[in-house]
């Protein structure tokens, strides 16, 4: 039953998080395959070489680096908001069944809305800004976490609620001390996968809006029929969102390496 | 003798349940002084740890009164702390064994106090080396000497004990029962001691008490009359050790 703390296999795990590297050669194959047969240049599937020439293009008129800034920075942002909010919020619901019930029908509403659909409602009231785009991107990613939060937090065992009890702890540390450590691994899953939804959003928002960010530079390529550089952007958003989560995952095994590998969610 | 720790007046726990009001426990009357030891026994199922939580404050009566030192328990009392029986689900998972131990005193203490009370009651419980291992890598006897550590780090003036030893092997359960019964020497703390071990409720009891039925009600409260100095090979052998074995068996329906 005893078990030494692993000191190498954790080095193992972290490492774990990284993709292979030859999981990359499948893809690489079709993007050389792609550029040898595509000769001419179409409009529809131009050759990786133009969609490179394409982004040296962007970065050359100084509007690809701050597109990418104000993307990332919105993604950044939104994802720590989204995640404070619907560990508040989750907490408060899952901790007291009656504020469950009374904000039930509304969550559900709230959910249900399609976040394309409240971008018009969003620009009434905020404008054509940062904020807007912010607060559209956190309105829509804190539902997994809020609605992990929630129930990991109803599945907390009773006797470690009563230990609280019994060491007199307050409302707000027994919130602190125990409920939100006790339901770690679930807020992080939560996290993990509000992320790419985060990413959508920031990119569907600047799209509909052509507020500044990769969004909007990708809706104006289309416009002028830069095929090449369209398809530049996109590779640099999947590369964006590769990247942030294999952050994210690092991240996650690093604060996880404290709870027992049983209750961590898959 | 002075004034009692805790005095139940025929206390009684009802719970509502889906199949409507279920009577747990029934007119319990006790009384635990300062500095005693009394072990409660009983079959499964009969309350022992609805008592017990009542005692804590975790529950309140539904009839009859509970008081400490006096007054009427409304939450859980200053000084009382409890050891689950559930030691994976009432340690805090994600803390090291170290950090469990201070989780009772280090909103109280000065960080210096509370470093010397932790190592105190690791070494008291024989888990010093396990300081900075987490709870899920520990063996469930050890697991339980943590929550124990956490308990006695409190310096409490009751400690209410739910079936403490059950994950131990026989060698650390039996050096655990002196190290309780010194520190009541030492310290005079009260224990109120539930286990399904008879003979370890007479060794270690000033007093036993027998909790029987449905819903649980106190049998008998059997005095222990031993040498206060008890010994782990000689106590067990004496004659009168022997006949108070025999008659908790009798009184619990063993035969
Ligand atoms: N929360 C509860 N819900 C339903 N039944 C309960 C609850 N708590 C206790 N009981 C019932 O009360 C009885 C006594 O339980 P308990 O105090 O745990 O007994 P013991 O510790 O002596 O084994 C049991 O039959 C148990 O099923
Ligand atoms: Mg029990």
């Amino acid at each position: 039953m005893s078990q030494r703390l692993p000191k190498f296999p954790f080095l193992g795990r972290l490492l774990m998080q990284l993709p292979s590297p030859l999981g990359v050669l499948p893809l690489i194959a079709v993007l050389i395959v792609w550029q040898i047969l595509q000769k001419g240049n179409s409009p529809y599937f131009p050759p990786p070489s133009a969609w490179w020439s394409g982004i040296v293009q962007s970065a050359a008129t100084g509007k690809l680096l701050p597109a990418c800034l104000a993307s990332l920075q919105t993604i950044l942002v939104g994802m720590v908001l989204a995640t404070a909010a619907g560990v508040m919020l989750g907490v408060l619901i899952g901790l007291s069944r009656r504020t469950a019930r009374a904000l039930g029908p509304l969550l559900e509403f709230c959910r249900a809305m399609p976040p394309p659909a409240i971008v018009p409602l969003a620009i009434l009231f905020l404008g054509y800004d940062e904020r807007m785009k912010l607060t559209i991107v956190v309105i829509s990613a804190m539902w997994p976490i809020l609605l992990n939060t929630a129930s990991a937090i109803q599945r907390i065992h009773p006797i470690l609620l009563d230990v609280a009890t019994s060491f007199h702890l307050s409302f707000y540390e027994r919130i602190r001390f125990v409920a939100i450590p006790s339901v770690m691994p679930s807020i992080l899953l939560g996290v993990r996968i509000a992320l790419p939804l985060t990413i959508v959003l920031t990119l569907l928002v600047e799209i509909l809006t052509s507020i500044e960010g990769v969004g909007a530079l990708m809706i104006t390529a289309q416009r002028n029929f830069q095929s090449g550089q369209l398809y530049g952007l996109l590779v640099l958003v999947g590369l964006f969102g590769f990247f942030l989560n294999t952050v994210f995952s690092m991240i996650q095994a690093i604060i996880l390496r404290r709870w027992p590998p049983r209750s961590i969610p898959a | 003798m002075s004034d009692p720790v805790f005095e139940c007046r025929s206390a009684s726990v009802t719970l509502s349940l889906s199949g409507g009001a279920r009577p747990i426990i029934s007119d319990i009357n006790l009384d635990i002084q300062q500095a005693e030891f009394l072990s409660i026994v009983g079959p499964s199922g009969t309350g022992k740890t609805t008592l017990l939580r009542m005692l804590g404050g975790l529950l309140h009566p539904t009839s009859g009164e509970v008081r400490v030192n006096g007054a009427i328990l409304t939450g859980p009392p200053e000084g009382v702390v409890i050891v689950f029986q559930d030691y994976a689900n009432a340690l805090l998972q994600w803390r090291t064994v170290a950090a469990n131990v201070a989780f009772g005193i280090e909103r109280k203490l000065p960080a210096k106090e509370c470093t010397d009370r932790v190592n105190a009651a690791l070494d008291l419980v024989g888990l010093s080396r396990r300081a900075e291992d987490y709870p899920w890598q520990l063996s469930g006897g050890m697991q339980q000497r943590v929550q124990i550590a956490r308990a006695l780090a409190l310096r409490p003036a009751v400690m209410l004990m739910d079936e403490p030893f059950a994950a131990l092997d026989a060698m650390t359960k039996a050096g655990l029962q002196d190290e309780l019964l010194r520190l009541r020497d030492q310290t005079r703390t009260s224990f109120v001691f539930i286990t399904h071990d008879i003979e370890e409720a007479v060794y270690l009891g000033d007093r036993v008490a027998v909790l029987k039925g449905s819903p649980g009600r106190i049998e008998d409260i059997v005095k222990i009359e031993l040498p206060s100095l008890r010994d782990q090979i000689s106590t067990r052998q004496m004659p009168e050790f022997l006949a108070y074995r025999y008659g908790l068996h009798k009184a619990i329906g063993h035969g």
